[in-house]
């Protein structure tokens, strides 16, 4: 009696409709799962015997160094910005989140194209000065090198977390070991890195997911790792055995991460709450400290997007009379598109999942919260596979219904760009969904009890009040997931609708036959359109009610 | 208040989203389901990305009528996708390099046989499959290029001799990974049987300038960097890179001079970009008629050029640029053998460490 | 009896002990009942129980002769017409006092949403501040906000939680004789929650002592204080 009781004070359709949407997103990872039962072949010794050991031992080089790496370059990052002044304070506060606007695999085409033999580094010592110079120093395209790329294009995820912590969470600590005498470092040291800890393990977290689910940088540097392997042992052998048992290893990996980083950022700690804590005032350096920050702060700048963004303009003014069309401007068009589209459904999917999740007080909501980080989890081809065999599976069952309604019976679904978008919904939905959570977290639950005692009901509270409080967080996963979704490529190659085209597969088209300076054309704009949003992203979060 | 714009710009988007996404739905070519007025169409699912395919596809519909829809992605997902679309597919043709992953796709029951004497007269046996399930379109040949300054033409003469200890630390070629590998040492197998064909492997391997990194492009900057002195290329790559917008490229390819090897003994070993009908083809005779289309001599011609590569049809002279490169003799083979022995080429090529 | 809660059974989720066990409790028509008792003790949860912001798992809670829930209903608690103060108030910031104060009027047109805004705002002294936002309001201004919000839609019931705790002392006073005068002045069913003996004694009809979940005493302000402190001065001998 107690349950069913319990069951109608939980507002019916909001359990409802999070239990659909929780049943469409685990869906196509099931279908997966069920092939694990396909016969087993020998491929699997083969891969065990020769490759297995060197998949792991890549995969886990890359993401101790990467999550190395962006820890120290974003948290110091985060800590000078936040706690001190240098010239172009206000630029670089927003600047050093830009690289996140390029999609690590350019990031990895353009520095192989500016440091290999005809790149312009090379023959400018070569032609200007005559030196000829030993490759192995200008040899990106090896595991260091992925490291380096990595590290340049997604510490601003370590950067962008551990900042908003800093600025809007830390002030009293930290003033307050300023005023018992401690210096600059040992407050790094002592205060600053224990107290943003969680916010540290959130970003560094994201961090190794992207590693651990790259396909274009590990692919085109030739370093194997466990992405590259699911795709060679399914698509390149057939052998969708293997690569299941492959991607459930890696998902057993990545969910293990995810309950380390919940355990250790244990919730409360990540946020003081909200009204009574004062931003951090930073302080005016000067002397050689300001021209160290300053140089750090460029020389990051410069290597993570200056460069790389200067070295694509010069490749779009040699090309951009070949590649610009009229039809240059439909790709445009379909990226922004099925990105608006597919950021708009996740953002609603993922308010649903989180209100219910957040004002359900059992172990349900919190099962659902948790359904949304499996397609993160997942390498995004291994989800357009299972998006692509339900929606088979959809059509074979409504076929009589085609015939009914005296239509062809084929792929109506299947090819539409629904599929493509619902896939993207699957894969990013986590991204949205922690931006709204953690909005949730700020603000908790006593205005939606305060509406609900003047005579609201969940859902018109949700409206009027909710959504209007959590309009920053909403913003944020908005811009999160459209970046995502613009840059997103393996699993966009494979859902494509005919005709279809967008900025990535383009990207990729021209990439994929070693046409780098063509790819140079959409690679920019696929970045102008990021870098905007993140710097929009940046405004609303500085605008957000601390 | 900023908050308050943005938050109506984003109830904007929503709506516009909705509105456009019912706009959007009409013009998704072969998806839309309007089945009153019947379009001639065919659909492809290609893994070339080549403007030029684009032009002459249009010009095809010109003469025919017949829209061509296209889906662009990578060969091996494609495949995939084929498989699990089944009978369900909207694909008619598959359009792919490498004639290892045409079988591939004919040994997973996913093309068709056809018979059309246009296409048996237009393209020569060893260049489609034996039971005309796939269709060569373009030809190319995997040679070795050299450092004109550091290597004589006389030095050169097989892919085996590549294997001797004069080349130690100076052979580049990219990744096992890469399918043209794959298909040359499939090749090797059927032309000298496993071992013969590991034994080359294991000798490339030990030969090797530095560890297999990136294209076929960058095995020959390779060479002009000193890092090695021959690599082992698809000739097209070396038309793209003597044509190249980039002067350093052109500087690069100057430098390198084509060799084909084994002209005393099996030949140079060379692979196609083919076409094949799926299995479940909807608009199998438009399909057969794009085929017919593109083996036709008026359209081989550019269609090889563009890309640097030997027409399959006989009829057709290959560019200027190939033409200074001399004829060679071809292995012969037919192709599809490169796809029965891709399993144990890719085998042989883990089990020698070649990365 | 206008409040009557009966074998109520009360236990969060993360906690082993049930906090309340077979709890009965009731509070009169136009009283004003004060549940005093340490943090901790269960008076605000009492509070959220009555409102239908948890949900007990056994027992039963009538207001007004309706059951708001037994073993079969439970009644949400935007249908129950309690009114509630929540302790940091609880105001939206994203709304002026004035929509504030209208949030809950839903069954008005506006006149009489208008009408009704201005009569409030008359209570509770606040006519000059319609149209600021909540943060550009003090501590006292806000109480009488939340006051006048939680007022509005005519609650057969209004309940406050710890209303004092976060005004200075001086102010603390002069709110808590306002509240008390306009109380008296409606006539309004009040219970409110403090762990302050004296806001108890000053504003309290009759006094509940919480401990642990569990009622100790209650009854008139004087004596139940006097027993308490004899209690307390028992125990030092």
């Amino acid at each position: 009696m107690y349950y069913i009781r319990k069951m109608r004070s939980q507002f019916n359709s909001w359990a409802l409709l999070s239990v659909i949407f929780s049943i469409l997103i685990l869906l196509p990872a099931l279908l997966i799962m069920v092939q694990l039962f396909a016969e087993s072949n020998e491929n699997w010794e083969h891969i065990k015997e020769y490759m297995l050991k060197n998949y792991i031992v890549n995969s886990v080089t890359l993401v101790s160094f990467t999550g190395l790496f962006t820890v120290l370059i974003g948290v110091s990052a985060a800590w000078l910005v936040s706690a001190y002044k240098v010239p172009m304070h206000r630029f670089f506060k927003w600047g050093l989140i830009l690289p996140l606007a390029i999609p690590p695999y350019i990031g990895a085409y353009t520095y192989h194209g500016i440091l290999n033999y005809t790149g312009v580094i090379q023959t400018s010592l070569r032609n200007q000065f005559g030196i000829k110079v030993d490759q192995k120093f200008f040899d990106i395209m090896n595991i260091p090198g992925a490291v380096f790329i990595f590290t340049m294009f997604l510490y601003p995820y370590v950067y962008i977390i551990t900042k908003s912590f800093l600025e809007n969470q830390s002030s009293s600590l930290i003033e307050n070991a300023r005023l018992l005498g401690k210096g600059s470092f040992m407050t790094f040291i002592q205060v600053v890195l224990p107290v943003s800890r969680a916010a540290i393990v959130g970003g560094v977290s994201l961090v190794i997911l992207e590693v651990f689910n790259d396909y274009g940088v590990v692919k085109y540097f030739g370093i194997q790792t466990f992405s590259t392997a699911i795709f060679q042992a399914w698509f390149g052998m057939g052998d969708i055995y293997s690569a299941i048992k492959l991607a459930g290893t890696l998902m057993f990996i990545v969910v293990l991460i995810l309950i380390l980083e919940k355990v250790i950022r244990g919730r409360k700690q990540y946020s003081y709450s909200t009204s009574k804590v004062r931003p951090l005032q930073p302080k005016e350096l000067k002397g050689w400290k300001k021209f160290a920050v300053l140089s750090f702060f460029l020389s990051l700048f410069a290597l993570a997007f200056a460069i790389p963004f200067i070295q694509l303009l010069h490749w779009v003014y040699m090309t951009y009379d070949v590649i610009l069309s009229a039809a240059f401007a439909d790709l445009i068009w379909n990226s922004v598109f099925v990105a608006a589209v597919g950021s708009l459904l996740i953002i609603m999917v993922a308010l649903i999942i989180a209100n219910f999740s957040r004002l359900s007080k059992g172990w349900t909501g919190k099962f659902f919260s948790k359904i949304t980080v499996l397609g993160y989890s997942i390498p995004g081809a291994v989800i357009a596979i299972g998006v692509l065999t339900l929606f088979l599976f959809l059509d074979q069952k409504v076929i009589s219904l085609y015939e009914w309604l005296g239509l062809e019976p084929t792929l109506v679904l299947s090819l539409s760009i629904s599929m493509l978008i619902f896939a993207y919904v699957v894969r990013f939905l986590a991204v949205g969904f922690n931006s709204i959570e953690s909005g949730f977290d700020k603000v908790g639950t006593v205005f939606t009890e305060a509406s609900r005692t003047l005579g609201m009901s969940v859902t018109k509270t949700f409206f009027k009040v909710d959504i209007k409080m959590i309009k920053g967080a909403i913003a944020g996963g908005f811009i999160l997931v459209f970046v995502d979704i613009l840059k997103e490529l393996p699993l966009t190659l494979i859902l494509q609708p005919f005709n279809f085209y967008t900025l990535a597969t383009k990207t990729f088209q021209y990439a994929s036959d070693e046409r780098i300076h063509e790819a140079s054309v959409s690679s920019m704009v696929i970045i102008c359109i990021s870098a905007l949003s993140i710097f929009f992203l940046h405004r609303v979060l500085e605008k957000e009610p601390k | 208040m900023f908050k308050k714009n943005l938050f109506t710009v984003v109830t904007m988007v929503l709506l516009a989203a909705l509105v456009l996404a019912g706009c959007g739905k009409s013009n998704e070519g072969a998806s839309s389901n309007n089945n009153d007025t019947k379009k001639e169409e065919v659909n492809l699912y290609t893994s070339r990305h080549y403007e030029v395919d684009d032009k002459i596809f249009a010009d095809f519909t010109k003469e025919t009528g017949i829209k061509v829809n296209l889906i662009k992605g990578k060969e091996d997902e494609l495949i995939e996708r084929l498989t699990r679309e089944g009978k369900a597919t909207k694909g008619d043709l598959f359009f792919t390099s490498d004639a290892g992953r045409l079988h591939w796709a004919k040994d997973k029951d996913l093309l068709q046989s056809v018979e059309s004497e246009t296409l048996n007269k237009n393209i020569p046996d060893n260049l489609r499959d034996k039971d005309n399930q796939w269709f060569g379109l373009t030809k190319r040949a995997r040679v070795i290029v050299y450092d004109q300054k550091k290597v004589d033409k006389s030095e050169l003469s097989t892919y085996e001799a590549l294997t001797e200890d004069k080349w130690k630390g100076k052979v580049l070629i990219r990744s096992s990974e890469n399918i043209y590998n794959q298909s040359l040492v499939s090749s090797f197998i059927s032309l000298n049987g496993k071992d013969e064909a590991k034994k080359w492997a294991e000798g490339i391997v030990k030969n090797m300038a530095r560890d297999p990194q990136g294209g076929d492009k960058d095995q020959a900057k390779g060479i002009a960097a000193g890092e090695g002195d021959v690599a082992i290329m698809n000739s097209y790559y070396f038309g793209q890179m003597l044509n190249s917008e980039d002067p350093e490229e052109v500087k690069v390819a100057k430098q390198l001079s084509v060799f084909f090897p084994n002209q005393e003994t099996t030949g140079t070993h060379i692979n196609i970009s083919g076409i094949g009908v799926t299995k479940h083809a909807n608009n199998k005779e438009n399909a057969i008629k794009l085929m017919e289309y593109l083996s036709s001599p008026k359209v081989q011609e550019v269609f090889a050029e563009a890309n640097y590569e030997y027409p399959v049809n006989k009829e057709v002279e290959p560019s200027e640029l190939l033409k200074s490169w001399g004829p060679f003799k071809e292995q012969d083979l037919n192709l599809s053998e490169l796809g029965e022995n891709n399993a144990d080429a890719v085998k042989i090529m883990n089990e020698v460490s070649w990365k | 009896m206008f409040v009557q809660i009966k074998d109520l059974t009360f236990r969060y989720k993360n906690s082993q002990k049930p906090l309340f066990e077979n709890l009965s409790l009731s509070f009169k028509q136009g009283e004003v009942s004060v549940i005093l008792g340490e943090s901790g003790s269960g008076k605000s949860t009492l509070l959220r129980l009555i409102a239908g912001l948890e949900v007990p798992s056994k027992g039963s809670i009538l207001i007004d002769q309706a059951v708001m829930n037994d073993t079969f209903r439970f009644v949400q608690p935007e249908k129950r017409g309690v009114g509630l103060v929540f302790q940091d108030y609880a105001l939206f910031p994203h709304m002026t006092v004035e929509k504030n104060i209208k949030f809950g009027l839903t069954k008005m047109n506006r006149k009489q949403k208008q009408a009704r805004m201005e009569e409030l705002l008359t209570i509770v002294g606040m006519e000059d501040y319609a149209s600021r936002y909540p943060y550009e309001l003090s501590g006292g201004q806000q109480q009488r906000v939340a006051l006048a919000r939680a007022m509005a839609p005519n609650p057969s019931l209004i309940m406050f939680d710890e209303p004092f705790s976060n005004l200075d002392s001086k102010l603390q006073l002069q709110i808590r004789d306002e509240l008390q005068e306009i109380l008296k002045r409606t006539g309004i069913t009040s219970i409110f929650v403090t762990h302050d003996e004296e806001d108890a004694r000053a504003i309290g009809d009759r006094i509940i002592l919480m401990n642990n979940g569990k009622i100790q005493d209650e009854g008139r302000p004087e004596m139940v204080l006097q027993k308490s402190k004899e209690k307390l001065s028992l125990a030092y001998v």
